[in-house]
């Protein structure tokens, strides 16, 4: 099977991916915990930014909602941990199951009666939104209190129960990000992955041909939802506390899609390189200008905003496309 | 030499793996001042407040050396507002040097950290966040010197009892009105939760009454709480929403016995910049400081003079003495090491502090439960604390002059 995935795949690609996959796996050993930290950002984010990816970059579906799938899985599970004892693998289950309802009803709601483009991300936010104040209210989660983790035993590490060090987080993560990358490769040589292509360059083309447009729209919202919502499970078990407001909030998915944006939207890689940029430059960059003795507030979000800009204008296809052909791995 | 694009590149990818790997090389001197890592929102949606809470940073070591307190070495750190930074930010901290933490006026911000603080061993004095749960964990070395939500509502309604009696005036009816937001709903549920343990409360709401905060026009609102003939209005609201309010309780000709804040706005600078003689008496029900405590004026001079047209609020109080018990902590412990920090911490016992109550002292659990909340009245552009009695310079005056009158 692996021989399957690699089919095609150019050597070099796969020498690039395996020394990254080491150093990634042997970064805790000479790391600091701000460096680990950090470390857990990136991963996060390329991970949710691989999810995202599925939707917009394979199916060319624009979510601007997707914080609602991440706060649908964090308060799953972590409910269920703080009222029964509940496991978060087995939460696991009940979060992915509500993320892809909800992804289900945007999608049925949106393809069933025409809303695309524009109208369509508009969707996606009014239910993010709406979940945030459902949540602010909802007594069972605490409401707008906030819900919180009882405090992780850091003496050992707990897999089953998600309760450990940084490091297990960070391991955890890197699973994640790997495994999102393996799936979303496989998917993407996949006949839906082809048909989402088809479907993203030209919904009325696939549709002459025979693509059930409707169908492998909704089947990509709904792996899109499943894939976001486990980031929510280990988001609420790493910080251990989830307020309706900070979760659903609007501004967390915008930041979860500026990765695949900066990387490069519907590539596998790109998803990841937006990740390392925009958290690990922007962490470089004000680091530098602290040891400069510069302290400005707010320069990380200036940071964003020249990525963007610069993205945008010189790079619209994203930083991964170019770089690929530079480094000789684009077929 | 031109500088072109891939010049460009090339220099940034440099620059970016010179500062990512700069932490590793990061050796700072050592000195004798307790380092002191402070973290607030400074960017974000919460920039405002977290810069507010940091103005305090200036007028600090001064105030500590004249107290004969070691000075600190303030490391700050910015949040962004976010709960994934606050933990990195944190990390950072500690990995430079820091010896203590204190911050991070948000709830959720504040137990991201505590929770590297108390895995890392090193202490964290909590300015301002008032979720119960923080210090309901077990935790070691996190200590919390601000009131919790439960506190603040209990102390509002206590302050009220105060007021009524001091002045004789005890509305009989009341309109609550609280903006729908996160903030206003937990109030709300909160205000109706804790009211039930104050029977001697003489009011009883006949209505409330739910509004956006970003409403350009309340008047719908202000009229349906007048019609209900209430004597008193109480509201959870923020600055905008609460001079909107004013000006439609003027322009509705509607001046209620009282009017009773549970959160910001009404006491603000902006508030009272704005309406003029419009501003004066309503009363807010704050975590705030005591005017009588020698300390307090001293830091209201200092406060005054660094920043003439900022009044000193309860950012800047609960930030001071967090970074006061951190220098205390520091000159009993007679080291920086975090764990002798922690238990000097633990020790605490300042009675020379600014906000009210006995002093600054921590429970078993890391908390002070014994401080207490104020009544602060509008009065003449100026702002003074009318409850509780022993905190108090100056006597509540109600019911509010006629707004026609003024």
């Amino acid at each position: 099977m692996i021989a399957r995935l690699a089919d095609g795949v150019p050597r070099k690609g796969l020498w690039l991916l395996a020394a990254l996959l080491l150093l990634l796996t042997l970064f805790p050993l000479f790391a600091s915990g701000y460096l680990l930290a950090i470390g857990f950002l990136i991963l996060y984010f390329a991970y949710v930014g691989q999810a995202w990816n599925v939707m917009m970059g394979f199916a060319g579906q624009l979510s601007l909602g997707h914080s609602l799938y991440v706060g649908l899985g964090a308060y799953a599970a972590a409910a269920l941990y703080v009222h029964f004892g509940v496991s978060p693998w087995i939460g696991l289950g009940a979060a992915i199951g509500i993320s892809m309802l909800a992804g289900a009803a945007i999608g049925f709601l949106a393809f069933r009666f025409g809303v695309a483009g524009v109208y369509f991300a508009i969707l996606t936010i009014a239910f993010a939104e709406f979940a945030r104040i459902g949540f602010d209210h909802f007594a069972w989660v605490r409401g707008s209190s906030g819900l919180f983790l009882p405090v992780a035993n850091y003496t050992e590490n707990d897999l089953w129960n998600l309760r450990g060090s940084p490091v297990m987080f960070y391991y955890l993560m890197l699973a994640m990000t790997a495994g999102a990358f393996v799936l979303c490769h496989a998917l993407l040589r996949s006949r839906m992955g082809y048909y989402w292509l088809a479907i993203r360059e030209s919904p009325e083309a696939a549709a002459a041909l025979g693509v059930n447009v409707f169908r492998y729209k909704m089947y990509a919202v709904v792996i899109s939802a499943a894939m976001t919502s486990l980031s929510g499970v280990v988001f609420a078990f790493y910080y251990n506390n989830l307020f309706p407001e900070q979760i659903f909030h609007i501004s967390r998915s915008i930041e979860l899609i500026l990765g695949p944006i900066i990387g490069g939207i519907g590539t596998l890689v790109g998803p990841i390189v937006g990740a390392f940029l925009l958290t690990g430059l922007a962490e470089g960059l004000r680091e530098l200008m602290l040891q400069l003795g510069i302290d400005v507030p707010g320069v990380k979000q200036v940071f964003y905003g020249l990525c963007l800009l610069l993205v945008i204008m010189f790079l619209p296809d994203g930083v991964w496309p170019p770089l690929a052909r530079k480094l000789g791995l684009h077929r | 030499m031109s500088f072109d694009r891939r010049k460009f590149n090339q220099a940034l990818a440099a620059a970016g793996v010179l500062s990512a790997v700069s932490p590793f090389a990061s050796v700072r001197a050592q000195t004798k001042a307790l380092k002191v890592g402070l973290l607030l929102p400074r960017s974000g949606i919460q920039a405002g407040i977290g810069q507010d809470c940091y103005r305090v940073v200036e007028i600090t070591n001064p105030l500590l050396r004249e107290l004969g307190l070691p000075a600190l070495e303030i490391m700050s750190g910015d949040t962004e507002s976010n709960v994934d930074v606050a933990r990195s930010r944190a990390e950072r901290l500690i990995g430079e040097g820091a010896q203590l933490l204190v911050g991070a006026f948000d709830s959720g911000q504040t137990t991201a950290i505590a929770q590297v603080a108390e895995q890392r061993g090193i202490p964290l004095v909590i300015n301002i966040a008032a979720a119960p749960p923080i210090t309901e964990q077990g935790y070691k070395f996190v200590f919390r010197n601000f009131p919790t939500a439960p506190m603040i509502l209990g102390d509002a309604f206590a302050n009220q009892l105060e007021v009524f009696a001091a002045t004789g005036v005890s509305p009989k009816t009341a309109v609550f009105m609280h903006v729908n937001d996160t903030f206003g709903v937990a109030m709300q549920r909160g205000f109706t939760g804790v009211m039930k343990k104050f029977p001697a409360i003489p009011y009883k709401v006949v209505e409330t009454i739910a509004y956006d905060p970003a409403a350009r026009d309340l008047s719908v609102e202000v009229a349906k709480a007048k019609a209900t003939g209430a004597e008193a209005l109480i509201l959870v609201s923020r600055l905008n929403d609460a001079i909107l309010l004013t000006r439609e309780l003027v322009k509705q000709r509607w001046t209620p016995k009282a009017v009773l804040s549970m959160g910001p706005g009404w006491y603000e600078d902006q508030y009272l910049k704005t309406l003029g003689k419009l501003a004066d008496g309503p009363i807010s029900f704050v975590p705030w400081y005591d005017p009588n405590k020698k300390l307090a004026q001293r830091l209201l001079a200092a406060q005054h003079k660094a920043y003439p047209d900022i009044s000193l609020n309860t950012n800047h109080v609960y930030t001071f003495e967090a970074l006061l018990v951190a220098a205390d902590a520091f000159k009993r412990a007679g080291s920086a090491e975090p764990k002798a920090l922690a238990d000097a911490i633990r020790t605490t016992d300042i009675k020379n502090n600014v906000s009210p109550g006995p002093g600054i002292l921590f429970n078993a659990k890391g908390q002070n439960d014994k401080l207490k909340d104020s009544a602060i009245q509008n009065r003449g552009g100026k702002l003074v604390t009318v409850a509780p009695k022993d905190a108090a310079n100056a006597k509540p005056e109600l019911p509010m002059k006629p707004y026609q009158q003024r």
